[in-house]
């Protein structure tokens, strides 16, 4: 393939190259002796790693990160699993245009997102910055529970429904025993993709801090931008291993492709 | 009975529609048309003044400007990578479309951090090029150290939809055209390319709005020096605090996303009805 | 005169040499000019493996394959001069019929008038000038077909390669399409090699049929020649042969089902000369109209026939008679394929 496509070769190497570059040199940066960011490395040494636990806005915020995760993406399901079912099994009227107003957060730029939440709900409502947090990540999120749920469901036949009822299962029944396994898949995937997303999440929680509360890739974008010292590239280490666990488990679980490839 | 169930099933879509109105809707709305120390009349103004003052037209311009190469880069790239994806081995395809996804689970401050090391002052680059006598490089906070993060961070998005698109193709159509005498790049143009057009379609779309509403890549790598839309944005919140100012650029941006995904909507219906 | 198409010693093995799996293995093949040639087995005997190497899809990993005299084993497929039918049409759904007729035609840079006439000749070819304007999509799987075989005849191939096109079609079409595969080819003077799991369509059309087993060439020959006398039991049986009886004095034979003859045991006839003769069991009896199928159970198997009346019902025992000249001897009915 290579020797038949030197072009397009050279081209996806280059994207490659481009992807995970820069990421294969946070490795070098985090375990430097040094106290600049340089690559290679000036020495080993895990100086770095220590320093990132001891500084503790990276703690507190990863802690509002992993609240407001574990939440929204609860809430998330809460409210996207009821809608999809109505959609997929109820004959909404007018079902193409309320799937695309639940898509509608994904196209909203974030940013602006953050900007209304901040000044509606935190200024205007008076909405402490955490209950901010999870409300603007719950709407974020519900784009994914939505289509990603309702892709299983869609994928079901509904006869399956039917057949249960037909042998003589009740509509609480049929809901337990059919109906959940056939969105299992998805469900898992959405929970997944959605806890991903919301721990990761800049433009939308960038605005909605408030004293001592921030989420973690914030607060490491606030280091960044007043230090030049390689503490980050260790917290980014950090997430990079547990980003690597999160995806073997999932490979595991659902299939990795199948989750993050939509 | 029939239809009370289906009638009580509709009432499970009512909380998500609230959550949506209350925490989405209103607020977005409410923000584009009037912030809270503004009304209509002084957003308007705010547009009117971002759209001819001579200081941020080049704002707009340059985010325009970042984001379209951002979006032909990442084509250039990302296409191929997901053709050679499609056509790998099964074992392979798998394994490098997963590569290609992974940073897809970073957070953008991890994946773009790693470009200040490779283009700063004493970056990679710079070294490399003083050994080759060349003088020091300073990309960093330049257009280029913007369009280098946005397409790190959204090839996977290009790499994906092409990849949804190329995957479906039925193989035998390239045999075909190999058979009746087109070579590999006659075959590519003619046969690969357009029948995947749809699917890097939806990737430009998808790229560019990311590009235009892009953060924190433009934020690190460009600084104060090079603004764009959304760094401008929060430049006018968190520095200036000037709300209706504020809510212009993100009217400015929001028009600017949707008019893109509307026409790419228009290019693919288009697409889809003559072929 | 040179073949078209010659195989030698042509090999394939997926995977590492040390333990791959052979798909074709030492295959000697020669098609001569204008003739139909048929390679005809079971799915997994090699046959769209060999039709793909002849293609330059896949390369031999042995042997070599020469097109028209020359050495092309590894030549690309776009420099082959081929025409190839794909199962699945592979028509390109966003061109006209007309472009994809034109594709091949295009490809080798000929001026536009040329290909327009060209394409449409082909389309007249196989009678659907009408549609020239529209798109694969728009037509039934027949006339994609049609248009499949259409762009491969355009660009005047040296070899005309059908990888089982008739496969997709429903069972009336595909007869309807075998002729109209046998005028397209009679017209041209096409050389053709249609890769088939189904021994009617081989029998029907071919000059010669290539039967292939697991890689390996089980008989070639003309179908006159092959039907009448399969070399070995995975031959009979797969041209439909049923009846392996052990027969005194004989090793292994085969013999249809409409050549066995039953008469009533208690009938005091002389055995015939030119036939063998069995003793049997009626165990089953089942009713086709104008005749019986008849199973009988004998001391050598079970033997099925064809018989014309419905004289006879399970239980009863009869003489069984096999023409001797009907009887096939096999080469090998017991040993195991590669030990040959």
């Amino acid at each position: 393939m290579i020797l038949r496509r030197p072009l397009l070769s050279l081209l996806s190497a280059i994207a490659f190259v481009i992807m995970l570059g820069p990421v294969v040199i946070l490795l070098g940066v985090a375990f430097t002796a040094g106290s600049t960011l340089t690559f290679p490395p000036e020495g080993l040494s895990l100086r770095w790693f220590a320093a990132a636990l001891e500084y503790r806005p990276f703690i507190d915020s990863l802690g509002t990160s992993l609240v407001v995760a574990v939440l929204s993406t609860a809430a998330a399901l809460a409210l996207g699993i009821p809608a999809t079912l109505a959609l997929q099994r109820g004959a909404v009227p007018g079902k193409a245009f309320i799937e695309n107003l639940f898509m509608t957060p994904i196209i909203v730029p974030e940013l602006v997102l953050g900007l209304a939440l901040f000044q509606q709900l935190m200024v205007g409502f008076n909405i402490t910055a955490l209950g901010t947090l999870v409300i603007g990540h719950t709407v974020l999120l519900l784009p994914y529970t939505v289509r990603v749920v309702g892709a299983s469901l869609a994928l079901a036949d509904p006869r399956l429904e039917e057949a249960a009822r037909g042998l003589g299962a009740g509509p609480v029944r049929t809901f337990f025993s059919v109906t959940v396994p056939v969105m299992r898949p998805g469900i898992i995937s959405a929970t997944i993709l959605a806890f991903i997303t919301s721990l990761n999440n800049v433009p939308l929680s960038l605005l909605l801090t408030g004293p001592g509360v921030a989420t973690l890739p914030v607060e490491m974008l606030n280091y960044v931008q007043s230090s030049f010292d390689p503490v980050v590239a260790a917290v980014s280490v950090v997430l990079l291993a547990l980003s690597v666990a999160v995806a073997l488990l999932t490979e595991r679980l659902v299939g990795f492709n199948k989750v993050f490839g939509r | 009975m029939e239809l009370t169930s289906r009638n009580t099933v509709r009432l499970l879509l009512l909380p998500g529609l609230a959550v949506l109105l209350f925490a989405f809707l209103y607020p977005v709305a409410a923000t584009l048309a009037a912030p809270p120390d503004g009304d209509p009349a002084t957003v308007a103004r705010e547009t009117g003044a971002l759209l001819t003052d001579p200081n941020l037209l080049p704002v707009i311009a340059r985010t325009i400007r970042v984001s379209v190469l951002t979006t032909l880069i990442c084509l250039v790239l990302g296409f191929p990578t997901a053709y050679l994806i499609s056509r790998a081995p099964a074992r392979w395809s798998g394994k490098l479309l997963a590569l290609a996804i992974f940073p897809l689970m970073l957070n953008t401050v991890v994946r773009t951090y790693g470009w200040i090391v490779v283009l700063g002052g004493n970056g990679v680059l710079s070294t490399a090029s003083q050994a080759l006598g060349l003088g020091p490089v300073q990309l960093l906070y330049t257009e280029t150290a913007i369009v280098l993060g946005l397409v790190q961070l959204f090839l996977p998005l290009m790499i994906l939809s092409s990849y949804s698109s190329l995957s479906q193709q039925d193989p035998r159509l390239e045999d075909a055209a190999r058979g009746l005498g087109a070579g590999p790049s006659r075959v590519f143009r003619q046969v690969v390319f357009p029948l995947a057009l749809p699917g890097a379609l939806v990737g430009c779309t998808l790229v560019f709005a990311g590009a235009v509403t892009a953060f924190t890549t433009p934020q690190l790598l460009g600084g104060s020096r090079e603004r764009i839309l959304s760094t401008l944005l929060y430049s006018r919140v968190n520095v200036s605090l000037d709300w209706p100012a504020a809510s212009a650029v993100a009217l400015v941006m929001t028009v600017l996303v949707l008019v893109v995904a509307a026409l790419s909507g228009r290019l693919s219906k288009r697409g889809s009805t003559t072929s | 005169m040179t073949p078209v198409v010659q195989l030698d010693g042509v090999g394939h093995r997926f995977g590492s040499a040390a333990n791959g799996v052979a798909a074709v293995s030492d295959l000697d093949l020669a098609v001569r000019r204008g003739t139909f040639t048929t390679l005809l087995g079971p799915s997994g005997c090699g046959k769209t493996t060999t039709l793909r190497m002849i293609a330059g899809f896949i390369r031999p990993t042995s042997g070599r394959i020469l097109l028209e005299g020359t050495d092309a084993t590894d030549t690309p497929p776009e420099r082959r001069n081929i025409g190839m039918v794909f199962q699945s049409y592979a028509l390109f759904p966003h061109m006209t019929l007309t472009d994809n007729v034109g594709f091949g035609l295009r490809a080798r840079r000929r001026p536009a008038a040329e290909v327009r006439k060209r394409a449409g000749e082909a389309l007249e070819l196989v009678g659907l000038s009408h549609a020239a304007d529209r798109k694969p999509g728009e037509l039934s799987g027949g006339q994609q077909q049609r248009v499949a075989l259409a762009r491969a005849v355009a660009i005047e191939p040296s070899v005309l390669l059908l990888d089982e096109p008739l496969s997709n079609l429903d069972a009336r079409l595909r007869v309807q399409m075998r002729q109209e595969l046998l005028r397209v080819q009679r017209e041209t003077g096409l050389t053709a090699i249609l890769v088939t799991h189904d021994q009617d369509e081989a029998l029907q059309l071919s000059d010669t049929m290539v039967i292939l087993n697991g890689g390996r060439l089980e008989q070639q020959g003309d179908p006159r020649t092959v039907f009448p006398a399969p070399a070995n039991r995975f031959v009979a049986q797969f041209l439909g042969y049923d009846n392996f009886p052990e027969v005194p004095g004989f090793g292994p034979v085969t013999i249809r089902p409409e050549h066995v003859r039953l008469t009533a045991a208690v009938t005091g006839e002389e055995a015939a000369t030119d036939s063998v003769e069995l003793a049997g069991t009626v165990a089953d009896v089942t009713y086709q109209g104008s005749h019986c199928l008849i199973g009988v159970d004998t001391a050598g198997g079970r033997l099925n026939c064809v018989h014309p009346g419905d004289d006879f019902r399970p239980g009863e025992a009869v003489r069984i008679l096999l023409p001797r000249h009907r009887l096939v001897e096999l080469a090998d009915a017991h040993t195991p394929a590669g030990a040959r």
